[in-house]
Protein backbone atom coordinates (compact mmCIF):
# COMPACT_ATOMS: atom_id res chain seq x y z
CA UNK A 1 0.00 0.00 0.00
CA UNK A 2 1.07 3.94 -0.83
CA UNK A 3 2.19 5.57 2.13
CA UNK A 4 -0.36 8.56 2.71
CA UNK A 5 -0.17 12.06 4.48
CA UNK A 6 -1.47 12.58 7.97
CA UNK A 7 -4.73 14.49 6.06
CA UNK A 8 -5.59 12.06 4.23
CA UNK A 9 -6.43 8.95 7.19
CA UNK A 10 -9.40 8.74 7.85
CA UNK A 11 -8.93 5.76 10.47
CA UNK A 12 -5.67 4.34 11.79
CA UNK A 13 -5.66 1.15 13.53
CA UNK A 14 -2.49 0.05 15.43
CA UNK A 15 -2.59 -3.27 16.72
CA UNK A 16 -5.74 -4.03 17.34
CA UNK A 17 -6.76 -7.28 19.61
CA UNK A 18 -10.51 -8.36 20.47
CA UNK A 19 -11.27 -11.05 22.97
CA UNK A 20 -14.52 -12.00 23.81
CA UNK A 21 -13.33 -14.78 26.65
CA UNK A 22 -10.93 -16.99 25.55
CA UNK A 23 -11.97 -16.47 22.22
CA UNK A 24 -9.43 -13.95 20.02
CA UNK A 25 -11.74 -12.45 17.32
CA UNK A 26 -9.17 -9.47 15.92
CA UNK A 27 -5.22 -10.70 16.12
CA UNK A 28 -2.88 -7.69 16.22
CA UNK A 29 -4.95 -6.07 13.22
CA UNK A 30 -2.98 -2.86 11.73
CA UNK A 31 -4.56 -0.47 9.31
CA UNK A 32 -5.29 2.34 7.62
CA UNK A 33 -8.09 4.16 5.63
CA UNK A 34 -7.91 6.41 3.63
CA UNK A 35 -10.65 9.46 3.36
CA UNK A 36 -12.79 9.76 0.67
CA UNK A 37 -12.13 6.12 -0.48
CA UNK A 38 -14.36 2.89 -0.12
CA UNK A 39 -12.91 0.16 1.14
CA UNK A 40 -13.91 -2.78 1.66
CA UNK A 41 -13.65 -5.80 4.27
CA UNK A 42 -14.58 -9.36 3.06
CA UNK A 43 -14.00 -12.62 4.62
CA UNK A 44 -16.00 -15.75 5.71
CA UNK A 45 -18.12 -15.55 8.32
CA UNK A 46 -17.59 -15.45 12.07
CA UNK A 47 -13.40 -13.95 10.91
CA UNK A 48 -14.47 -10.34 12.54
CA UNK A 49 -15.30 -8.26 10.24
CA UNK A 50 -18.57 -6.96 11.65
CA UNK A 51 -16.11 -6.38 15.01
CA UNK A 52 -13.91 -4.71 13.08
CA UNK A 53 -15.98 -1.75 12.07
CA UNK A 54 -17.44 -1.59 15.54
CA UNK A 55 -14.32 -0.54 16.80
CA UNK A 56 -14.12 1.78 14.27
CA UNK A 57 -17.11 3.79 15.75
CA UNK A 58 -15.75 2.05 18.94
CA UNK A 59 -19.28 0.25 19.97
CA UNK A 60 -16.69 -2.06 21.02
CA UNK A 61 -13.78 -1.28 22.82
CA UNK A 62 -10.39 -3.07 22.49
CA UNK A 63 -9.00 -5.47 24.30
CA UNK A 64 -5.53 -3.90 23.60
CA UNK A 65 -4.54 -1.50 20.59
CA UNK A 66 -5.75 1.72 19.64
CA UNK A 67 -7.97 3.19 17.24
CA UNK A 68 -7.45 6.89 15.62
CA UNK A 69 -10.25 8.90 13.81
CA UNK A 70 -8.86 12.11 11.91
CA UNK A 71 -5.67 11.70 13.60
CA UNK A 72 -7.54 11.55 17.38
CA UNK A 73 -7.14 8.43 19.76
CA UNK A 74 -11.13 7.23 19.81
CA UNK A 75 -10.97 3.99 21.91
CA UNK A 76 -10.31 5.94 25.19
CA UNK A 77 -12.66 8.39 25.05
CA UNK A 78 -15.63 8.45 27.40
CA UNK A 79 -19.47 7.89 25.99
CA UNK A 80 -19.88 11.31 26.36
CA UNK A 81 -17.24 12.29 24.04
CA UNK A 82 -17.85 9.89 21.69
CA UNK A 83 -21.11 11.01 21.19
CA UNK A 84 -19.79 14.22 19.97
CA UNK A 85 -17.13 12.39 17.65
CA UNK A 86 -19.78 9.78 16.31
CA UNK A 87 -21.98 12.85 14.89
CA UNK A 88 -19.53 12.52 12.29
CA UNK A 89 -20.41 8.90 11.18
CA UNK A 90 -23.14 7.17 9.69
CA UNK A 91 -23.45 3.28 10.46
CA UNK A 92 -25.81 1.05 8.43
CA UNK A 93 -26.51 -2.16 10.52
CA UNK A 94 -27.38 -5.31 8.99
CA UNK A 95 -30.45 -5.47 9.79
CA UNK A 96 -31.00 -1.69 9.12
CA UNK A 97 -31.95 -1.95 13.18
CA UNK A 98 -34.72 1.05 12.13
CA UNK A 99 -36.70 1.81 15.05
CA UNK A 100 -39.82 0.25 15.01
CA UNK A 101 -42.17 1.85 16.83
CA UNK A 102 -41.22 5.39 14.92
CA UNK A 103 -42.47 6.15 11.52
CA UNK A 104 -40.03 6.21 8.34
CA UNK A 105 -39.58 10.35 8.81
CA UNK A 106 -39.39 9.74 12.38
CA UNK A 107 -36.62 7.57 12.15
CA UNK A 108 -34.23 9.69 9.72
CA UNK A 109 -35.30 13.02 12.12
CA UNK A 110 -33.83 10.88 15.11
CA UNK A 111 -30.20 11.86 15.02
CA UNK A 112 -31.10 15.62 13.87
CA UNK A 113 -33.74 15.87 17.18
CA UNK A 114 -30.97 14.33 19.26
CA UNK A 115 -28.19 17.25 17.92
CA UNK A 116 -30.21 19.83 17.24
CA UNK A 117 -32.95 22.57 18.50
CA UNK A 118 -35.90 21.94 15.81
CA UNK A 119 -37.41 25.51 15.17
CA UNK A 120 -38.90 25.43 11.43
CA UNK A 121 -40.96 22.06 10.93
CA UNK A 122 -41.65 22.98 7.55
CA UNK A 123 -38.47 23.06 6.41
CA UNK A 124 -37.29 20.02 8.60
CA UNK A 125 -40.57 18.13 6.43
CA UNK A 126 -37.94 19.14 3.70
CA UNK A 127 -34.60 17.77 4.83
CA UNK A 128 -36.28 14.21 4.82
CA UNK A 129 -37.92 14.35 1.68
CA UNK A 130 -34.22 15.54 0.32
CA UNK A 131 -32.88 12.24 2.53
CA UNK A 132 -35.56 10.12 1.34
CA UNK A 133 -35.41 10.80 -2.29
CA UNK A 134 -31.66 10.08 -1.97
CA UNK A 135 -32.41 6.70 -1.53
CA UNK A 136 -35.22 6.50 -4.05
CA UNK A 137 -38.11 6.27 -1.15
CA UNK A 138 -39.96 9.85 -1.09
CA UNK A 139 -43.25 9.41 -0.15
CA UNK A 140 -42.98 6.58 2.18
CA UNK A 141 -42.73 9.25 5.03
CA UNK A 142 -45.73 7.71 7.12
CA UNK A 143 -44.75 4.24 6.84
CA UNK A 144 -43.67 1.98 9.53
CA UNK A 145 -41.11 -0.34 9.15
CA UNK A 146 -42.84 -3.13 9.88
CA UNK A 147 -44.76 -2.11 6.58
CA UNK A 148 -41.83 -1.99 4.56
CA UNK A 149 -39.66 -4.63 2.46
CA UNK A 150 -36.46 -5.54 3.83
CA UNK A 151 -34.52 -3.91 0.70
CA UNK A 152 -36.54 -0.93 1.41
CA UNK A 153 -36.09 -1.15 5.31
CA UNK A 154 -31.80 -1.11 4.53
CA UNK A 155 -32.48 2.20 1.97
CA UNK A 156 -34.26 4.10 4.62
CA UNK A 157 -31.72 3.14 7.49
CA UNK A 158 -29.34 4.73 4.90
CA UNK A 159 -31.34 8.11 4.82
CA UNK A 160 -31.16 7.84 8.61
CA UNK A 161 -27.26 7.27 8.34
CA UNK A 162 -26.82 10.28 6.12
CA UNK A 163 -29.29 12.45 7.70
CA UNK A 164 -26.52 14.06 9.70
CA UNK A 165 -23.96 14.75 6.70
CA UNK A 166 -21.77 12.24 7.73
CA UNK A 167 -18.23 12.40 6.80
CA UNK A 168 -17.58 8.72 6.90
CA UNK A 169 -20.54 5.67 6.43
CA UNK A 170 -19.82 2.11 7.62
CA UNK A 171 -22.03 -0.33 6.05
CA UNK A 172 -22.33 -3.80 7.98
CA UNK A 173 -23.15 -6.48 5.34
CA UNK A 174 -25.25 -4.37 3.07
CA UNK A 175 -26.29 -6.63 0.84
CA UNK A 176 -27.04 -9.73 2.38
CA UNK A 177 -30.93 -11.10 2.92
CA UNK A 178 -31.54 -9.26 -0.34
CA UNK A 179 -32.31 -10.45 -4.14
CA UNK A 180 -29.12 -9.52 -6.54
CA UNK A 181 -31.35 -6.55 -8.09
CA UNK A 182 -31.91 -5.24 -4.40
CA UNK A 183 -28.72 -5.46 -4.01
CA UNK A 184 -27.54 -3.83 -7.15
CA UNK A 185 -29.85 -1.04 -6.12
CA UNK A 186 -27.69 -0.83 -2.82
CA UNK A 187 -24.66 -0.62 -4.50
CA UNK A 188 -25.79 2.07 -6.67
CA UNK A 189 -26.29 4.33 -3.87
CA UNK A 190 -23.05 3.38 -2.26
CA UNK A 191 -21.07 4.71 -5.28
CA UNK A 192 -24.12 7.51 -5.61
CA UNK A 193 -23.34 8.70 -1.80
CA UNK A 194 -19.36 8.32 -2.12
CA UNK A 195 -19.63 10.47 -5.61
CA UNK A 196 -22.23 13.08 -4.29
CA UNK A 197 -20.91 13.50 -0.58
CA UNK A 198 -17.67 12.63 -1.03
CA UNK A 199 -17.50 10.22 2.17
CA UNK A 200 -15.30 7.68 3.19
CA UNK A 201 -16.91 4.45 2.87
CA UNK A 202 -16.21 1.19 4.73
CA UNK A 203 -17.88 -1.25 4.00
CA UNK A 204 -18.05 -4.87 5.00
CA UNK A 205 -19.64 -7.62 3.23
CA UNK A 206 -18.95 -11.68 1.88
CA UNK A 207 -21.05 -10.87 -1.24
CA UNK A 208 -18.26 -10.67 -4.13
CA UNK A 209 -20.08 -8.84 -6.99
CA UNK A 210 -20.58 -5.91 -4.51
CA UNK A 211 -17.24 -6.08 -3.55
CA UNK A 212 -16.11 -5.71 -7.41
CA UNK A 213 -18.11 -3.10 -8.12
CA UNK A 214 -18.03 -0.79 -5.07
CA UNK A 215 -14.51 -1.21 -3.83
CA UNK A 216 -11.55 0.90 -4.28
CA UNK A 217 -9.35 -1.13 -2.16
CA UNK A 218 -10.22 -4.71 -0.61
CA UNK A 219 -8.98 -5.93 2.91
CA UNK A 220 -9.33 -9.67 3.49
CA UNK A 221 -9.45 -11.34 6.92
CA UNK A 222 -8.78 -14.58 8.18
CA UNK A 223 -8.74 -16.33 11.94
CA UNK A 224 -9.02 -12.55 12.76
CA UNK A 225 -5.91 -11.87 10.65
CA UNK A 226 -5.77 -9.64 7.63
CA UNK A 227 -4.42 -12.23 4.90
CA UNK A 228 -4.57 -9.80 1.34
CA UNK A 229 -4.68 -6.04 0.96
CA UNK A 230 -5.11 -4.46 -2.16
CA UNK A 231 -6.64 -2.82 -5.13
CA UNK A 232 -9.46 -5.74 -7.06
CA UNK A 233 -6.63 -6.66 -9.50
CA UNK A 234 -4.07 -7.37 -6.25
CA UNK A 235 -6.94 -9.52 -4.29
CA UNK A 236 -7.53 -11.15 -7.83
CA UNK A 237 -4.20 -12.35 -8.65
CA UNK A 238 -3.27 -13.48 -4.62
CA UNK A 239 -1.81 -16.62 -4.92
CA UNK A 240 -3.31 -17.21 -0.91
CA UNK A 241 -5.31 -20.40 -1.25
CA UNK A 242 -7.98 -19.05 1.19
CA UNK A 243 -8.54 -15.91 -0.27
CA UNK A 244 -8.55 -17.71 -3.91
CA UNK A 245 -11.43 -19.88 -2.58
CA UNK A 246 -12.88 -17.00 -1.03
CA UNK A 247 -13.72 -14.97 -3.86
CA UNK A 248 -14.37 -17.51 -6.02
CA UNK A 249 -17.12 -19.28 -3.79
CA UNK A 250 -15.22 -22.65 -3.59
CA UNK A 251 -14.62 -24.99 -0.47
CA UNK A 252 -11.65 -26.00 0.55
CA UNK A 253 -10.71 -29.76 0.43
CA UNK A 254 -10.42 -30.14 4.43
CA UNK A 255 -14.58 -29.37 4.26
CA UNK A 256 -14.95 -31.53 1.59
CA UNK A 257 -13.38 -34.36 3.31
CA UNK A 258 -15.15 -33.75 6.16
CA UNK A 259 -18.97 -33.89 4.21
CA UNK A 260 -17.82 -37.03 3.04
CA UNK A 261 -16.97 -39.00 5.90
CA UNK A 262 -19.90 -37.89 7.34
CA UNK A 263 -22.50 -38.66 4.47
CA UNK A 264 -20.87 -42.00 3.75
CA UNK A 265 -21.67 -42.52 8.13
CA UNK A 266 -24.82 -41.59 7.90
CA UNK A 267 -26.04 -43.73 4.99
CA UNK A 268 -24.43 -46.31 6.09
CA UNK A 269 -25.90 -46.08 9.69
CA UNK A 270 -28.57 -44.34 10.47
CA UNK A 271 -31.63 -44.42 8.38
CA UNK A 272 -34.28 -43.40 10.56
CA UNK A 273 -36.67 -46.55 9.61
CA UNK A 274 -33.72 -48.75 11.12
CA UNK A 275 -35.31 -47.20 14.63
CA UNK A 276 -38.99 -48.46 13.98
CA UNK A 277 -40.07 -51.06 15.65
CA UNK B 1 -13.53 -26.98 43.11
CA UNK B 2 -11.61 -23.86 43.64
CA UNK B 3 -11.39 -23.10 40.41
CA UNK B 4 -15.65 -23.08 39.63
CA UNK B 5 -15.63 -21.46 43.19
CA UNK B 6 -13.65 -18.72 41.95
CA UNK B 7 -15.08 -18.25 38.36
CA UNK B 8 -18.59 -18.42 40.18
CA UNK B 9 -17.35 -15.53 42.37
CA UNK B 10 -15.27 -13.24 39.67
CA UNK B 11 -18.39 -13.54 37.49
CA UNK B 12 -20.88 -12.74 39.98
CA UNK B 13 -18.98 -9.41 41.40
CA UNK B 14 -18.34 -8.17 38.00
CA UNK B 15 -22.00 -8.70 37.05
CA UNK B 16 -23.24 -6.87 39.92
CA UNK B 17 -20.35 -4.13 39.05
CA UNK B 18 -22.06 -3.94 35.76
CA UNK B 19 -25.65 -3.31 37.01
CA UNK B 20 -23.77 -0.62 39.88
CA UNK B 21 -22.65 1.11 36.74
CA UNK B 22 -26.19 0.85 34.81
CA UNK B 23 -27.74 2.16 37.45
CA UNK B 24 -25.23 5.32 38.42
CA UNK B 25 -25.63 5.65 34.79
CA UNK B 26 -29.85 6.00 35.06
CA UNK B 27 -29.76 7.95 38.20
CA UNK B 28 -27.39 10.90 36.40
CA UNK B 29 -29.77 10.84 32.96
CA UNK B 30 -32.42 10.65 35.20
CA UNK B 31 -31.93 13.46 37.49
CA UNK B 32 -30.42 14.90 33.49
CA UNK B 33 -33.67 14.82 31.96
CA UNK B 34 -35.48 16.18 34.73
CA UNK B 35 -34.08 19.43 33.87
CA UNK B 36 -34.11 18.84 29.98
CA UNK B 37 -37.67 19.63 28.95
CA UNK B 38 -36.42 18.05 25.26
CA UNK B 39 -37.16 14.79 27.29
CA UNK B 40 -40.56 15.14 28.73
CA UNK B 41 -42.43 14.37 25.85
CA UNK B 42 -40.78 10.85 26.03
CA UNK B 43 -41.67 10.52 29.42
CA UNK B 44 -44.64 11.54 29.16
CA UNK B 45 -45.59 8.69 26.47
CA UNK B 46 -43.81 6.14 28.96
CA UNK B 47 -46.13 7.63 31.63
CA UNK B 48 -48.99 6.78 29.03
CA UNK B 49 -47.70 3.41 28.79
CA UNK B 50 -46.84 2.18 32.03
CA UNK B 51 -49.00 4.49 34.08
CA UNK B 52 -51.86 5.13 32.85
CA UNK B 53 -52.82 2.22 31.12
CA UNK B 54 -51.98 -0.06 34.57
CA UNK B 55 -54.73 1.55 36.26
CA UNK B 56 -57.51 -0.91 35.59
CA UNK B 57 -55.29 -3.93 36.35
CA UNK B 58 -54.02 -2.61 39.56
CA UNK B 59 -57.48 -1.04 40.86
CA UNK B 60 -58.86 -4.95 40.60
CA UNK B 61 -56.38 -6.22 42.32
CA UNK B 62 -56.55 -3.89 45.24
CA UNK B 63 -60.51 -4.66 45.42
CA UNK B 64 -59.71 -8.09 45.67
CA UNK B 65 -57.10 -7.36 48.43
CA UNK B 66 -59.61 -5.92 50.31
CA UNK B 67 -62.54 -8.60 50.24
CA UNK B 68 -60.22 -11.31 50.50
CA UNK B 69 -59.04 -9.82 53.56
CA UNK B 70 -63.00 -8.81 54.74
CA UNK B 71 -63.74 -12.55 54.15
CA UNK B 72 -61.10 -13.93 55.63
CA UNK B 73 -60.65 -11.93 58.99
CA UNK B 74 -64.64 -11.69 59.71
CA UNK B 75 -65.16 -15.57 61.05
CA UNK B 76 -62.29 -14.95 63.35
CA UNK B 77 -63.28 -11.34 65.16
CA UNK B 78 -66.69 -12.59 65.21
CA UNK B 79 -65.76 -15.15 67.14
CA UNK B 80 -64.29 -12.78 69.67
CA UNK B 81 -67.19 -10.36 69.21
CA UNK B 82 -65.16 -7.78 68.02
CA UNK B 83 -66.31 -7.48 64.36
CA UNK B 84 -66.69 -4.14 64.17
CA UNK B 85 -63.18 -3.52 64.38
CA UNK B 86 -62.95 -5.55 60.67
CA UNK B 87 -62.26 -2.03 59.13
CA UNK B 88 -59.06 -1.42 60.99
CA UNK B 89 -57.97 -4.54 60.69
CA UNK B 90 -58.29 -4.47 56.99
CA UNK B 91 -57.86 -0.89 56.14
CA UNK B 92 -54.47 -0.69 58.02
CA UNK B 93 -52.98 -3.79 56.01
CA UNK B 94 -53.90 -2.28 52.78
CA UNK B 95 -52.66 1.10 53.20
CA UNK B 96 -49.55 -0.01 54.86
CA UNK B 97 -48.74 -3.33 53.06
CA UNK B 98 -50.82 -5.14 50.93
CA UNK B 99 -51.90 -2.65 48.79
CA UNK B 100 -48.40 -1.11 48.16
CA UNK B 101 -46.39 -4.91 47.99
CA UNK B 102 -49.49 -6.43 45.60
CA UNK B 103 -49.66 -3.53 43.18
CA UNK B 104 -46.14 -3.29 42.94
CA UNK B 105 -46.14 -7.60 42.00
CA UNK B 106 -48.34 -6.21 39.63
CA UNK B 107 -46.32 -3.57 37.82
CA UNK B 108 -43.14 -6.14 37.72
CA UNK B 109 -45.01 -8.37 35.87
CA UNK B 110 -47.23 -6.20 33.98
CA UNK B 111 -44.39 -3.41 33.61
CA UNK B 112 -41.25 -5.15 34.32
CA UNK B 113 -41.96 -7.72 31.37
CA UNK B 114 -42.76 -5.53 28.46
CA UNK B 115 -39.54 -3.16 29.62
CA UNK B 116 -37.69 -6.47 29.52
CA UNK B 117 -39.10 -7.28 26.32
CA UNK B 118 -39.59 -4.53 24.21
CA UNK B 119 -35.53 -3.33 25.43
CA UNK B 120 -34.01 -6.54 24.82
CA UNK B 121 -35.91 -7.32 21.46
CA UNK B 122 -34.40 -3.60 20.71
CA UNK B 123 -30.58 -4.96 22.43
CA UNK B 124 -31.03 -8.10 19.56
CA UNK B 125 -31.95 -6.26 16.65
CA UNK B 126 -29.50 -3.81 16.73
CA UNK B 127 -31.46 -1.02 17.76
CA UNK B 128 -29.53 0.19 20.89
CA UNK B 129 -26.22 0.26 19.31
CA UNK B 130 -28.02 2.25 16.59
CA UNK B 131 -28.89 4.79 19.28
CA UNK B 132 -25.18 4.91 20.42
CA UNK B 133 -23.88 4.97 16.74
CA UNK B 134 -25.80 8.09 16.27
CA UNK B 135 -23.81 10.11 19.11
CA UNK B 136 -26.97 9.47 21.75
CA UNK B 137 -26.55 8.25 24.75
CA UNK B 138 -29.55 5.03 25.07
CA UNK B 139 -29.84 5.33 29.06
CA UNK B 140 -30.69 8.85 28.76
CA UNK B 141 -32.97 8.03 25.51
CA UNK B 142 -34.29 4.55 26.54
CA UNK B 143 -34.12 3.89 30.13
CA UNK B 144 -34.14 7.25 31.68
CA UNK B 145 -37.57 8.21 30.69
CA UNK B 146 -38.90 4.63 31.70
CA UNK B 147 -37.59 4.65 35.09
CA UNK B 148 -38.62 7.73 35.85
CA UNK B 149 -42.47 7.27 34.59
CA UNK B 150 -42.58 4.27 36.65
CA UNK B 151 -40.74 5.83 39.32
CA UNK B 152 -43.30 8.88 39.62
CA UNK B 153 -46.54 7.16 38.60
CA UNK B 154 -46.15 4.01 41.22
CA UNK B 155 -47.32 6.00 44.20
CA UNK B 156 -49.88 7.00 42.17
CA UNK B 157 -51.23 3.34 40.94
CA UNK B 158 -50.33 2.33 44.99
CA UNK B 159 -52.78 5.08 45.98
CA UNK B 160 -55.63 3.59 43.68
CA UNK B 161 -55.21 0.13 45.15
CA UNK B 162 -55.19 1.11 47.85
CA UNK B 163 -58.37 3.09 47.66
CA UNK B 164 -59.80 0.33 45.75
CA UNK B 165 -58.92 -2.31 48.68
CA UNK B 166 -60.76 0.01 51.40
CA UNK B 167 -63.67 0.10 49.19
CA UNK B 168 -63.83 -4.06 48.27
CA UNK B 169 -63.35 -3.89 51.70
CA UNK B 170 -66.54 -1.94 52.69
CA UNK B 171 -68.51 -3.51 50.35
CA UNK B 172 -67.77 -7.01 51.76
CA UNK B 173 -68.05 -5.88 55.54
CA UNK B 174 -70.87 -3.71 55.59
CA UNK B 175 -73.05 -4.67 52.47
CA UNK B 176 -72.96 -8.77 52.89
CA UNK B 177 -71.91 -9.24 56.40
CA UNK B 178 -73.51 -6.30 57.84
CA UNK B 179 -71.83 -4.58 59.96
CA UNK B 180 -72.76 -1.40 61.06
CA UNK B 181 -71.48 1.31 58.81
CA UNK B 182 -70.87 4.12 61.12
CA UNK B 183 -68.96 1.52 63.59
CA UNK B 184 -66.52 0.36 60.58
CA UNK B 185 -65.74 3.74 59.73
CA UNK B 186 -64.48 5.45 62.98
CA UNK B 187 -62.82 2.26 64.16
CA UNK B 188 -60.95 2.79 60.67
CA UNK B 189 -60.37 5.97 61.17
CA UNK B 190 -59.14 5.94 64.90
CA UNK B 191 -56.12 3.12 64.00
CA UNK B 192 -55.11 4.38 60.43
CA UNK B 193 -52.94 7.29 60.70
CA UNK B 194 -51.44 9.24 57.70
CA UNK B 195 -48.43 7.98 58.81
CA UNK B 196 -49.35 4.50 57.45
CA UNK B 197 -51.05 5.54 54.83
CA UNK B 198 -47.84 7.49 53.82
CA UNK B 199 -45.76 4.71 54.15
CA UNK B 200 -47.11 2.95 51.95
CA UNK B 201 -47.12 5.31 49.27
CA UNK B 202 -43.39 6.06 49.69
CA UNK B 203 -42.65 2.87 49.46
CA UNK B 204 -44.25 2.97 46.06
CA UNK B 205 -41.26 5.17 45.14
CA UNK B 206 -38.99 2.62 45.62
CA UNK B 207 -40.81 -0.50 44.14
CA UNK B 208 -41.29 1.69 41.14
CA UNK B 209 -37.53 2.42 40.41
CA UNK B 210 -36.51 -1.00 40.99
CA UNK B 211 -38.62 -2.50 38.65
CA UNK B 212 -37.80 -0.50 36.20
CA UNK B 213 -33.95 -0.13 36.83
CA UNK B 214 -34.04 -3.85 36.93
CA UNK B 215 -36.13 -4.49 33.90
CA UNK B 216 -34.25 -2.21 31.63
CA UNK B 217 -30.62 -3.92 32.43
CA UNK B 218 -32.05 -7.41 32.13
CA UNK B 219 -33.55 -6.07 28.50
CA UNK B 220 -29.74 -3.93 28.05
CA UNK B 221 -27.86 -7.12 28.51
CA UNK B 222 -30.04 -9.64 27.52
CA UNK B 223 -28.62 -12.32 24.93
CA UNK B 224 -29.76 -13.02 21.19
CA UNK B 225 -32.34 -15.06 19.98
CA UNK B 226 -35.97 -15.68 21.33
CA UNK B 227 -34.77 -17.99 23.86
CA UNK B 228 -32.14 -14.86 25.01
CA UNK B 229 -35.53 -12.13 25.18
CA UNK B 230 -37.31 -14.60 27.22
CA UNK B 231 -34.73 -15.42 29.89
CA UNK B 232 -34.32 -11.79 30.76
CA UNK B 233 -37.84 -11.63 30.92
CA UNK B 234 -38.42 -14.13 33.39
CA UNK B 235 -34.84 -12.95 35.15
CA UNK B 236 -36.06 -9.78 35.46
CA UNK B 237 -39.38 -10.54 36.83
CA UNK B 238 -37.90 -12.98 39.10
CA UNK B 239 -35.46 -10.20 39.76
CA UNK B 240 -38.04 -7.69 40.51
CA UNK B 241 -40.19 -10.10 42.81
CA UNK B 242 -37.66 -10.39 45.54
CA UNK B 243 -36.28 -6.82 45.27
CA UNK B 244 -39.45 -5.30 45.96
CA UNK B 245 -40.34 -8.09 49.09
CA UNK B 246 -36.51 -7.22 50.64
CA UNK B 247 -37.11 -3.44 49.93
CA UNK B 248 -40.19 -4.05 51.71
CA UNK B 249 -38.71 -5.67 54.75
CA UNK B 250 -35.68 -3.30 54.66
CA UNK B 251 -38.38 -0.33 54.35
CA UNK B 252 -40.31 -1.44 57.30
CA UNK B 253 -37.59 -1.34 59.53
CA UNK B 254 -36.38 1.79 58.72
CA UNK B 255 -40.07 3.19 58.61
CA UNK B 256 -40.33 1.54 62.36
CA UNK B 257 -37.41 3.11 63.84
CA UNK B 258 -38.20 6.48 62.39
CA UNK B 259 -41.71 6.42 63.74
CA UNK B 260 -40.77 4.92 67.33
CA UNK B 261 -38.02 7.82 67.49
CA UNK B 262 -40.64 10.85 66.68
CA UNK B 263 -43.30 8.92 68.52
CA UNK B 264 -42.81 10.07 71.93
CA UNK B 265 -42.45 13.89 70.42
CA UNK B 266 -45.64 13.02 68.37
CA UNK B 267 -47.53 12.47 71.64
CA UNK B 268 -46.06 15.33 72.99
CA UNK B 269 -46.82 17.93 70.25
CA UNK B 270 -50.21 16.43 69.49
Amino acid sequence: MSQVGDKDRMFIVKNLTKRFGDNIVLDNISLTIEKGKTTVVIGPSGCGKTVLIKHLIVLLRPSSGEVYFKNQRIDELSENELNKIRTHYGFLFQGGALFDSLSVAENILFPIRQHYKIEDWKEIGELVKIKLAMVGLDGFQNYYPANLSGGQQKRVALARAISLDPEVILYDEPTTGLDPVRADVINELILKLQRELGVTTVVVTHDMTSVYKIADRIIMLHNGKIIADGDTEHIRNHPHPSVQQFINGQVSEDDLAVLRMSGHVSKAQFLPRDFEK
Amino acid sequence: MIEIVGTKTIAGVSSSGRFAQFVWQTMTASTWSCIRSRTYPLIWTQMLVIGVRSVPVIMITGAFVGMILAIQAYDQLRAMGMEERLGVLINISVVKELGPVLAALMLAGRVGGALTAELGTMNVTEQIDAVRSMGTNPIRYLVAPRVLACLLLTPFLIIYADLMGIVGGYIVSVLLKGINSQAYWSFSASGVELWDVAVGVINGLFFGAAIAVISCYKGFTCREGAHGVGQACTEAFVASFITILALDYALAVLFKAIYSTFWPVKSLVG
